[in-house]
């Protein structure tokens, strides 16, 4: 088969130009690695929910009841076994684990106590997947009775993380006490398959059997746990009906039902955003690149004029021509492209490091090609779409160049013009060159088609864009601005100076191109660090100093007076508070029924499928503001109503604003509760604007006191715990009430602070590709004005300027290139952190001075290294050789 | 034939324009052999480059065997050039990416001719370079060069040839071997050729001899050759 003549024309000048290349092919190598890394990232998720989907849920379906199940559930649930279906219980609870020194009688509280995630299984434990443990041992053996070594007492086995065992100071074979029980540590957990960890997990995992956990005596009414009943069908039982025949059995008992296809929608959305941010910022660095792309083709270009104006005299046509220099930047796209999903492929094993503690279950990096070809295809159009516009030039070579190098008269009546008459020159120039005009259409429409594609969305992908070219713009005119703005100052006397500021001014000089580029990276990287920044102050500023530092749950109603008495005893008075508490669902409103399925998915949905925690309050809680109605006693209400049983005589009820809003709720609104499977009858008589960043207990809904009394309610509580106290109160917890679930509120805090830097961390590394390829932009910049450099360089050695006069001239011109790029970067970082933190997590902006600083010098530091990175073997050249072959 | 008509050519050099040909008309019969000549700037390389429709006059025509090329679009120049003309520059203007061998099959490549590389060899073999087939431009002297330059030149036939200078970057016996090479192929051919130079003993070879002088015909006589 013959080639087409411009692709044996592309080959024969790439064969003998390649190295001019190398920075067209980093730049697009690394934009298509980041793609390439994040998409295998994406795959490889996708691949664990998907493909572990079964062992990630635990099994085919499973019905999760944030309480215990009625005895008509059971039977339900039971019912199903006998259709040859295992159902398999999980029990999952927090609870107060400490060592056990029940046989040491001298010891005097001095053990550690730590708040742990329990979890107790059947034997059938897991339905799909295999639990790891050390020692390898059968998972029943594992957690039986310990009787034999626990001499009298009943000692079942537990297996627990092995943080548990650092933070107690246990090993294995050793003995904690959780709840009433004394459990044997009998090994370690090395992979959970149905854990699905989350930042606002409250400790380590304790796996007991469903012995141990009755012998902790944890499962009293109102006790906070979550009952999972996994099932496991047969494959050819289909799962859609079975669903909706346990939802339908199950419809008083408030379960939710799930399939492994469509398990986890939280962490999976999660996910998807952060592949999807991450993804799009890999498009940025690709972009970035494109900038590189662009202005290494136009100085290749300018280089080459000669040669396409001997194609022209010879009779090839320009469309030859422009295919030519097409197919040769396709080629070097592709090689480009190749070696960038080698990179995505390397960056996979970065990616553990960069995400480790941000997904949730254990992820096999695996290389998958759907990815790895998107990238290829992404690398090599990004590549023609930006080849395309330089390459446009190639039209206006006239063949004539080849004897007689006049001077471009249009361009040369340019430069006497003022900005505003070249920007309209340049206008009018554009709309009027159709081929152009198209070009920049396809370019925009490329571009776009890219960044949907990568977003997944056509409303991401139009925003990306409808910012990008905002960005570029803004850039392109702040350095421009900036550029303007050197020519203000009175001209130099320091040669130097003169000399850099010139550098930079001059026309073919890159400047803009390498500021927007090095600008645009700066400013991705700036903003993700600004708006983490003030995620974290906002965190810290909002816990104010007088705010509980522990939150204690599942007090029930005979241990009222010992917990209060151990708070008396270990906090300042009137520092802590106890509530009382009763877990409910919400099943109808003014008398019509509520589907929670019809509310799943959507919008402000869960206000209808949650659990609410009703309480009953004498006082309004401060932070709280009466929005609509009256409190109790300006509504003249009387203080002891039970909590009512009838929708004739509801109780009063107060509500907080937004959840009235979206349950649609008025004034004289009747909300039917499912309190443990009684149904119970609130009115609204009150809306209230709750400040939910005060840190103290607040509620959706509260009653009128007295409420609660016959309700199986439970107690929480708040306290302010002096530093020195917080280990002997939760010692003292666990020896006398262990059943009380103590939360240490900086823990958690701190968690949702490491999680936050975790993210930063994260996109911040993909964003660090961005400057990468920003400086390899400013590289091949710098590269296609090398030979002029070398020449001046050259003469001013020859009229007897010294080298160090030049090193000096050169880093005053790369110190303003860097510092200008670092303005225009952290100002616009300012900016779009301040409209994302404003508009989307109505977090308050601040300025910080050092992150902006840091950044600026930072970016200086890196112009001046790229920069004499690629200009020092200018000065190491002997001035007569050069001139010499001028 | 080559008929040119009132030609004339104005450049803008800053505020100014400069006139480089002005009123030109002379007609050229199939097959002669032109030197055009004249002092630095007369507009000699302007004429040429104009005939071979490098460049556009400002007023004027010029026709080849009955076509008006100044009245041709850019692609239908484009087309004219590659079947009419055979250009010979002063400095040669190989691509320097490319072989000997692809600089001389280039123009054939570029009329989709199956047999490129085989006439190719055959006419680097008719400068005597077939042993320099797969050298680079940067590998070849400057006789070389233009050797090659002038078996481009020849390659697709072309009825018209142009040379500008062939011999002014070259030593005096190098540049004879050039010429000798270079009227053996004219004649070869029976092209028509038109040369620009200064060497009179060149121009004195050829059948008829323009001169310019500030961008006007000074004279324009027959030779005895």
């Amino acid at each position: 088969m013959k080639m087409p003549f411009s692709v044996v024309m592309a080959w024969r000048e790439a064969r003998a130009s390649w190295h001019r290349f190398v920075f067209f092919f980093v730049c697009i190598a690394i934009g298509v690695g980041a793609v390439v890394g994040v998409g295998l990232f994406a795959a490889n998720v996708e691949d664990a929910i998907f493909h572990d989907a079964r062992s990630l849920l635990g099994g085919d379906l499973e019905v999760t009841s944030r309480r215990l199940l009625s005895d008509s559930a059971r039977q339900v649930l039971d019912s199903l076994e006998a259709r040859e279906m295992i159902v398999s219980r999980v029990s999952e609870l927090a609870a107060m684990a400490a060592i056990d020194d029940s046989h040491n009688e001298s010891s005097d509280m001095s053990l550690a106590t730590q708040l742990v995630e329990l979890k107790a299984v059947e034997d059938s434990y897991p339905l799909y997947g295999a639990i790891e443990t050390l020692p390898n041992l059968p998972l029943s053996s594992l957690l039986s009775n310990q009787g034999s070594e626990c001499e009298s007492i009943s000692c079942f086995g537990a297996i627990v993380q092995q943080s548990l065992l650092i933070s107690l100071g246990l090993e294995i074979g050793g003995r904690m006490k959780i709840g009433e029980a004394v459990l044997t540590v009998t090994g370690t957990i090395e992979k959970e398959p149905d854990r699905v960890a989350s930042a606002f997990s409250l400790g380590p995992r304790v796996i007991v059997s469903r012995e141990g956990l009755l012998a902790t005596d944890l499962l009293q009414p109102g006790s906070r746990i979550r009952e999972r009943y996994r099932i496991r069908v047969s494959s050819e039982q289909s799962l859609t009906p079975l669903m909706g025949e346990i939802r339908g059995r199950l419809t008083k008992e408030g379960v939710g039902v799930v399939t492994f296809r469509d398990a986890q929608p939280r962490v999976r959305r999660f996910l998807d955003q952060l592949s999807t941010y991450l993804g799009l910022i890999g498009l940025t660095a690709l972009f970035v690149g494109g900038i590189g792309v662009a202005s290494t083709i136009q100085g290749y270009i300018s280089q080459k004029m000669t040669s396409i104006a001997i194609l022209k005299t010879v009779g090839a046509d320009t469309g030859v021509i422009i295919r030519i220099y097409l197919f040769q930047s396709f080629l070097m796209g592709g090689i480009g492209s190749l070696f960038g999903g080698g990179l995505g492929v390397a960056f996979q094993y970065l990616m553990p490091l960069l995400l480790e503690g941000i997904v949730p279950f254990p992820i096999e990096f695996d290389i998958s090609a759907s990815p790895v070809v998107k990238g290829l295809l992404v690398g090599m159009l990004s590549t023609v779409v930006f080849t395309l516009w330089p390459l446009l030039t190639i039209r206006h070579v006239p063949p004539a160049l080849v004897f007689r190098r006049d001077v471009d008269r249009a361009h040369a009546q340019m430069e006497e013009d003022s900005v505003f008459l070249q920007a309209q020159k340049m206008v009018i120039r554009f709309f009027h060159d159709r081929v152009r005009l198209m070009t920049g259409v396809l370019m925009s429409a490329s571009l776009t088609g890219l960044a949907m594609w990568q977003a997944q969305s056509v409303t991401l992908g139009l925003f990306f864009m409808a910012a990008f070219f905002v960005s570029l713009l803004l850039l392109v005119l702040a350095s421009k601005f900036l550029l303007r703005v050197l020519t203000l100052f009175p001209r130099p006397n320091t040669f130097t100076v003169r000399n850099a500021i010139g550098n930079l001014r001059r026309p073919g000089n890159y400047t803009t191109g390498m500021m927007v580029a090095i600008g645009l990276g700066v400013m991705v990287i700036v903003s993700i660090a600004l708006i983490k920044t003030s995620l974290l102050e906002a965190l810290g500023e909002r816990m104010p100093s007088k705010a509980p530092s522990f939150f204690f749950i599942d007090i029930q109603p005979d241990q009222h007076d010992a917990f209060e008495h151990l708070l008396q005893q270990w906090t300042d008075k009137g520092t802590y508070q106890i509530t009382p508490v009763v877990r409910s669902r919400l099943t109808a409103i003014d008398g019509k029924r509520i589907d929670p399925e019809a509310h799943k998915g959507k919008r402000n949905g869960w206000y209808y499928t949650r659990e609410y925690v009703l309480t009953a309050l004498a006082d309004l809680p401060k932070d709280n503001m009466i929005a609509k109605g009256e409190w109790w006693e300006d509504a003249g209400l009387d203080q002891s109503s039970p909590l009512s049983s009838s929708p004739e005589q509801p109780t009063p009820l107060s509500i907080e604003a937004e959840a009235a809003k979206n349950l649609k709720l008025n004034l004289g609104s009747v909300l039917e509760f499912d309190i443990q499977g009684v149904p119970s009858y609130a009115k609204v008589v009150s809306t209230r604007t709750v400040d939910w960043g005060s840190f103290s207990t607040n509620f959706f809904m509260i009653l009128l006191p007295g409420a609660l009394d016959e309700a199986p309610m439970t107690y929480i509580s708040t306290a302010r715990v002096p530093k020195s106290n917080e280990i002997p109160l939760q010692q003292a917890l666990v020896k006398t009430i262990p059943n009380v679930t103590a939360i240490n509120v900086g823990d958690v805090l701190d968690n949702i602070a490491n999680l936050l830097q975790q993210l930063a961390w994260a996109i911040q590394g993909m964003a660090l590709l961005c400057i990468v390829n920003g400086t390899i932009v400013m590289t091949a910049a710098l590269s296609t004005t090398r030979y002029r450099r070398l020449y001046e360089s050259a003469i001013l050695k020859a009229l007897g300027g010294s080298r160090r006069m030049i090193t000096q001239s050169l880093a005053i011109e790369f110190g303003l290139l860097g510092t200008l790029a670092g303005i225009i970067g952290i100002a616009l970082a300012s900016v779009l952190s301040w409209a994302v933190l404003h508009f989307f997590l109505d977090v308050e902006w601040s300025f910080q001075i050092e992150t902006l600083a840091g950044a600026c010098l930072l970016t200086i530091l890196l112009t001046l290294i790229v920069g004499f990175l690629s200009s020092y073997r200018l000065l190491a050249h002997p001035p007569l050789a050069v001139l010499r072959e001028q | 034939m080559i008929a040119v008509d009132h030609l004339g050519m104005q450049l803008q050099a800053g505020s100014h324009r400069v006139t480089i040909l002005d009123d030109v008309t002379f007609q050229i019969p199939q097959k002669q052999i032109v030197a055009i000549v004249g002092p630095s700037g007369s507009g000699k390389s302007t004429l040429l480059g104009l005939l071979a429709g490098l460049d556009r006059p400002t007023h004027g025509s010029i026709t080849i065997h009955g076509t008006d090329i100044t009245a041709l679009s850019e692609s239908e120049m484009v087309s004219h050039r590659r079947q009419h003309i055979g250009y010979v520059f002063q400095s040669f203007h190989l691509i320097p990416t490319l072989t000997a061998l692809e600089n001389v099959a280039l123009p054939l490549e570029l009329n989709g001719d199956p047999g490129a590389m085989g006439r190719a060899k055959e006419l680097l073999q008719a400068v005597e370079l077939d042993d320099r087939q797969q050298h680079y431009p940067v590998q070849l002297s400057g006789g070389e060069q233009q050797r090659v330059a002038v078996a481009r030149a020849f390659s697709t036939k072309p009825p018209v040839l142009f040379a500008d200078e062939p011999t002014g970057n070259l030593d005096s016996a190098t540049g004879e071997l050039v010429i000798h090479l270079l009227f053996r192929l004219n004649q070869d051919h029976g092209s028509t050729m038109v040369l620009v130079t200064h060497d009179t003993a060149l121009a004195n070879r050829t059948q008829r001899v323009i001169s310019l002088r500030d961008g006007r015909i000074h004279t324009d006589s027959m030779t005895e050759s």
